[in-house]
């Protein structure tokens, strides 16, 4: 009976959540996908409400993908020049209109119209038609569960706005490929990693007095492993681990001391 | 008799419950994006590593550099498969007697020629490794979260001879290699780290205040004091806490900075070389 009681409970206090929210949170959409024999995803997708084209779904392109054979029979030529002698078929970035994969629904996304031949030889190795891939500009707007075992995907609007990965990709190439690693707060402590130390983590080398390092326990010789659930196996790792953790905020600090590993709570300030 | 689907629904739910897997193990897994926005998830292999792998669901399998693959002491074998006796991802998963394809894919060779990423990729992480997690992606946290799922993917079956031919588009791969080296790229990116200055901050009515000062540290040593405003740093104008902090993410250890305080007794420039420390 105690769990039922605690069911009533929680379905109690989120009644409460609703009611105090002033817009009611975006439903979450299931999305079922196919498990292609190749090991890749599939997805049947409407784009400007013409459909449904299988796509592979992919994680890792920066951009989707469209073939000409789906540009053609949804319009994406109007006001297009179509070049003949294009590689690959490629006839440049468009911006979709409207994207639905499944029952979720995104617009102006970014694409490139390309036959791409690693999906060509895909389709023709898994006997179906694939019309292309969809990648970033999609699923980052929404936080995605993926779950392999059920075949489906989970979408709700995150409120995140993808970036044109086209611009940032020129944006890098015109940078001057260096960097300078900063941690986002101040933590009090200087570390160090001797040359030719492979071993896990690095070396607390000084504790400033009264500094967050020093209020939450960390001690000189200690060996700093994790900051924040991240390795610190040398000085970027150290200074980019600490780049992810604002001011203020209470992370997880792993140590080993004396043989022992130790886990303690460090809340960095604001400052440098 | 309206009580009856009512009753029902309740009874249901604890069935649910049993039903799920016994305490699944979470874990938050930290990413990185590169420049293009592939998601970077960090791995050890055998003990090797940190390496870089782009977190793939058009990946079939995990794909692992050459060079990286020779670190980490694995190679083919006649099922086309190389094992790794230990794969731990950072935030904690771990697999053990797993599969991977020891490769350096075309897309690789032209992402690292180029610098396209911005730090060096050693691999791709697909299907086989994937699959057995559920993956919550948000690009508004700077974690995932993964479920371990009581789901058992076959080992990838043996490769055949010739297949897999990215038909043509390998030879992009290499052709980007090659111009990287025209240009002089370098897959990782020069990095040089913040100094420090061991100042603690908060915005005040008119100016970035000192609410703290590290007294051994590089800005206390040289005299900063608690209650002093910031005007300026390095002749530069500064209005909040952000603004200091943004301009001073950019400074490297041993630089000399200049701060102009303002106080009751009125205005003054210190100056100190930052140091070295987070």
């Amino acid at each position: 009976m105690k769990k039922l009681s605690f069911v009533c409970l929680s379905a109690l206090i989120a009644g409460f959540c609703f009611a105090e929210e002033t817009k009611p949170a975006p439903n979450p959409v299931v999305v079922p996908f196919e498990m292609l024999k190749s090991g890749h995803m599939a997805v049947q997708v409407k784009v400007n409400g013409i459909g449904p084209y299988l796509l592979i779904f992919d994680t890792g392109a920066p951009t989707s993908l469209v073939n000409n054979k789906l540009a053609e029979e949804v319009g994406l030529f109007k006001g297009k020049f179509k070049s003949p002698f294009a590689m690959f078929g490629s006839q440049g970035q468009v911006k979709i209109k409207k994207l639905a994969v499944g029952d979720q629904e995104a617009e102006d996304l970014e694409a490139m119209i390309m036959d791409h031949p690693t999906v060509d030889t895909l389709s023709r190795g898994v006997g179906k038609a694939l019309y292309g891939i969809v990648g970033f500009p999609f699923f980052a707007r929404f936080k995605l569960t993926l779950d392999y075992k059920a075949k489906t995907m989970t979408l709700i609007p995150s409120g995140y706005k993808p970036p044109d990965v086209t611009k940032a990709i020129v944006a890098g190439l015109l940078s001057s490929g260096s960097k300078t690693l900063a941690p986002s707060a101040q933590w009090g402590m200087v570390a160090s990693k001797e040359v030719g130390d492979d071993e896990d983590g690095v070396d607390v080398k000084e504790i400033i007095p009264a500094g967050a390092a020093d209020k939450a326990g960390l001690k000189r010789g200690d060996r700093l492993l994790t900051l924040d659930g991240r390795w610190t196996d040398s000085m970027h790792d150290l200074y980019e681990a600490a780049g992810f953790v604002k001011p203020e905020t209470s992370v997880v600090v792993k140590i080993k001391r004396s043989g022992k590993e130790v886990e303690l709570k460090v809340t960095p300030t604001k400052g440098f | 008799m309206s009580y009856r689907p009512v009753l029902l629904t309740i009874l249901v739910v604890p069935l649910l419950f049993a039903a799920d897997a016994p305490n699944p193990r979470i874990y938050e897994v930290p990413y990185k994006t590169t420049l293009p926005k592939h998601i970077v998830v960090r791995v050890k292999i055998n003990k090797k590593g940190p390496f870089n792998f782009i977190l793939d669901t058009g990946a079939p399998a995990m794909i692992i550099a050459t060079k990286v693959g020779e670190k980490a002491g694995l190679s083919n074998g006649d099922d086309g498969w190389a094992v790794m006796d230990r794969l731990e991802i950072e935030g904690g998963p771990t697999l053990v007697k797993t599969k991977a394809r020891v490769e350096t894919p075309f897309q690789l060779e032209g992402m690292n020629g180029l610098g396209l990423a911005g730090m060096e990729i050693h691999g791709l992480m697909g299907y086989h490794i994937l699959a057995r997690y559920r993956m919550e992606i948000d690009f508004t946290r700077d974690k995932m979260t993964w479920t371990e799922l009581d789901f058992n993917i076959p080992q990838p079956g043996r490769i055949r001879g010739g297949a897999g031919s990215a038909g043509g588009l390998e030879v992009m791969g290499t052709l980007m290699k090659n111009l990287g080296g025209f240009l002089g790229r370098k897959p990782n990116p020069e990095i040089t780290l913040r100094g420090f200055v061991g100042l603690t901050l908060e915005n005040g009515d008119e100016y970035p205040t000192v609410v703290g000062v590290l007294e051994s540290g590089p800005a206390g040593k040289a005299g900063v004091r608690k209650g002093d405003f910031i005007l300026k740093i390095n002749d530069r104008s500064v209005t909040s806490v952000g603004d200091i902090l943004r301009f001073a993410a950019r400074k490297p250890g041993g630089e000399t900075m200049i701060i102009r305080v303002k106080r009751k007794d009125g205005e003054q420039d210190i100056t100190f070389k930052t140091g070295e420390g987070i």
